[in-house]
């Protein structure tokens, strides 16, 4: 069944050609990568399955949802990390969590839920409780040495798009993935082939 | 000549004609002297500059309902246009002011009320200026567009009854002899007009600017392709 | 979640964020203890025409001090990331907006606790509730209007240009209003009454409205 499916996306910034086109349907349980070089348009795409952001043209359907019109609906079961933290640093991983879910409403009681299955990385969590779509920009980016095991553990049992550089973390983590060159896609592989 | 150029020709024989009226037919004032024939065309330039805003103000609401790029260069035309006739307006009115009160400027509601509407189309043409071109400065201006609408009125409002609390010297007649009404409803109209020709050929200029920038058409339905699914 | 605990936690971990850093707080001050002593050496003050010029003082400085806080809710780039997290949750931007609006407002509120008597103090002028309650109706709008402006400033270039020249021309209704009240509350001539009246009509208008244009301005 497929939950994600995207058509024909495309964003303009200015005159600028962030992406071109791109198709991609995910189906529910699959864990699909993003790969290409910084530029490729991978945060652009993610941000757009996110519903942070609405493509300059190109449909979007989550769930069979138009993505733009239901999108508050459908921010109760998505979840994105994105480059930048989007945390407040006066407050502590603690309070940060529990403002992330009374405004998500998740119940407290899943907090200690989530800071023990991933250890001290919450801070890059602190959605994945309650989600079953998650958007990963590079979240191996703050995560220390145990990163794979760590994605595999919040990855597991949900539908994941991961944006990465590292293609081995990619291959281990996702059967599927889709490469980005210039917003443009060039082809989707299967685990173990690496593409160029 | 294409039929803008003869729209355009048209309106400014038009104004020649209300300039000729405004010298030749309508009498001078007993009181304030040849100066008074400013009137005309500053109060025409202040009505058209709040009707270009209602064009901004429109064309914002129907934007954000319905993305329509349409009435979002409707918006941006009328902005232009808006603010070159209230920058004739404030001009002529301070020029009008000093032979007449002593002084440039007086902070009476209706100065002050345009000098709001200028600086309410100015913030509107940098916020879609400054910002990233297509949806994203289409809505912000929308909302500066329908905010400042609503802002002029009350500010005029309010200073109105400031004044009633502080009651100042200031007395505008208004009593218009037939002449002198008839002459200022001919000029008041040749500036609509004027206005009109200015929007619709800036409607056009905006058309081409949008083309040449990539801001889409609202997105359009395709039927959805499977990507061919690899064995797992 | 519904959209009034929203708002509080929004405004109360603003607040937070506030007293741990404390980066407003004192830069308010400051701004509101400087246009005092300028006030003080740029104006001939003495006690007969004290009540004429303290209130211009007080708007004045309101008005600047306004531009800081509220402007600054918006503003930081690590609050671009924030603000983005929170409306990827299901709670409602007019709720974000209300909580964030709620918290300048207290912050400025501090503010204004400090510079009335401070006023009162440096220049002689009566201080009581009437003057109070004319400072604070007028906050509650100029709030409102402050922060959406600010928010939508906040993806535009060269926003401190455009701040002021966004929001002046809509808080000129409050300053006329709200001066008027604190002149009659001074004992100038001038209806204390009609000027509250105003004050409320225009605090109602324009919450309403901006709590209408919220969700066009922060969400896409």
């Amino acid at each position: 069944m497929s939950v994600i499916v995207a058509n024909g996306l495309t964003h303009w910034f200015g005159n600028e050609h962030a992406l071109d086109s791109v198709d991609l349907v995910v189906d529910t349980g699959e864990h699909v990568a993003v790969l290409g070089e910084n530029g490729a348009g991978k945060t652009t795409l993610l941000r757009i399955l996110a519903t942070a952001m609405r493509p300059t043209s190109g449909r979007l359907e989550i769930a069979g949802l138009d993505a733009h019109r239901e999108r508050r609906r459908l921010r109760h079961y998505l979840g994105y990390t994105g480059h930048a933290l989007g945390l407040y640093p006066a407050l502590s991983a603690a309070e940060n969590l529990e403002f992330f879910c009374e405004l998500q409403g998740t119940p407290r009681s899943r907090i200690d839920e989530v800071l023990e299955a991933v250890g001290l990385a919450a801070t890059a969590k602190r959605r994945a409780a309650q989600l079953s779509r998650l958007i990963l920009d590079e979240p191996d980016a703050s995560l220390g040495s145990d990163a794979a095991e760590l994605l595999a553990r919040v990855m597991d049992g949900r539908t994941v798009v991961l944006a990465t550089h590292d293609r081995a973390l990619a291959n281990r983590l996702c059967p599927r993935t889709l490469e980005l060159r210039h917003g443009r896609s060039v082809g989707t592989a299967t685990r173990l082939r690496v593409v160029k | 000549m294409n039929k803008y150029e003869k729209a355009a020709a048209g309106a400014v024989a038009l104004m020649l004609v209300a300039g000729a009226a405004i010298f030749f037919f309508a009498p001078t004032d007993y009181l304030q002297g040849p100066v008074q024939r400013i009137f005309y065309l500053h109060v025409s330039s202040a009505i058209a500059a709040y009707g270009c805003f209602a064009v901004v103000l429109v064309g914002g609401i129907i934007y954000l309902r319905t993305e329509s790029p349409v009435a979002d260069r409707f918006a941006r035309a009328g902005a232009l246009v808006g603010l070159v006739f209230t920058t004739v307006t404030l001009v002529m009115g301070m020029l009008w002011a000093k032979p007449i009160w002593g002084t440039f400027w007086t902070w009476d509601a209706r100065l002050t009320s345009t000098l709001v509407l200028w600086m309410i189309y100015a913030g509107y043409l940098l916020v879609r200026r400054l910002s990233d071109p297509g949806r994203q400065s289409a809505r912000l201006a929308a909302v500066v567009g329908i905010f400042g609408f609503i802002d002029v009125p009350v500010v005029h409002f309010s200073v109105t009854w400031w004044r009633t609390q502080h009651p100042g010297p200031i007395i505008v007649n208004d009593a218009l002899p037939p002449q002198m009404l008839a002459t200022f409803l001919f000029t008041l109209a040749c500036t609509l007009v004027l206005a009109a020709v200015l929007i619709g050929i800036r409607y056009r200029i905006e058309t081409a600017l949008d083309a040449r920038l990539n801001v889409s058409e609202p997105a359009k339905v395709i039927a959805a392709k499977r990507e061919a699914e690899p064995a797992r | 979640m519904n959209p009034f605990n929203v708002a509080v936690a929004v405004a109360r971990k603003d607040l937070r964020s506030e007293w741990r850093t404390r980066e407003m707080v004192p830069a308010l001050a400051q701004f509101i203890i400087l246009a005092l002593l300028i006030a003080n050496f740029g104006f001939q003050i003495d006690s007969h025409n004290a009540p004429s010029i303290a209130p211009g003082i007080l708007w004045l400085a309101l008005v600047f001090a306004g531009l800081v806080a509220f402007g600054r809710t918006f503003a930081a780039e690590r609050d671009q990331a924030s603000l983005e997290a929170m409306l990827l949750t299901p709670a409602s931007p007019v709720a974000i907006f209300a909580g964030k609006a709620i918290a300048a407002s207290l912050l400025l509120i501090v503010c204004e606790a400090v510079m009335l008597p401070a006023l009162s103090l440096f220049f002689g002028t009566p201080l009581g509730a009437d003057m109070v309650a004319a400072v604070l109706l007028a906050t509650v709008g100029m709030a409102a209007l402050g922060c959406l402006f600010a928010a939508l400033v906040a993806r535009v270039r060269a926003r401190e240009l455009l701040l002021p020249l966004l929001t002046l021309p809509l808080w000129i209704p409050f300053i006329i209003a709200g001066g008027q009240a604190v002149q009659s509350a001074m004992g100038l001539p001038g209806s204390y009454p009609e000027a509250i009246g105003l004050l409320i009509d225009f605090d109602i208008l324009f919450v309403v409205l901006t709590s209408l244009a919220a969700r066009f301005v922060l969400d896409e």
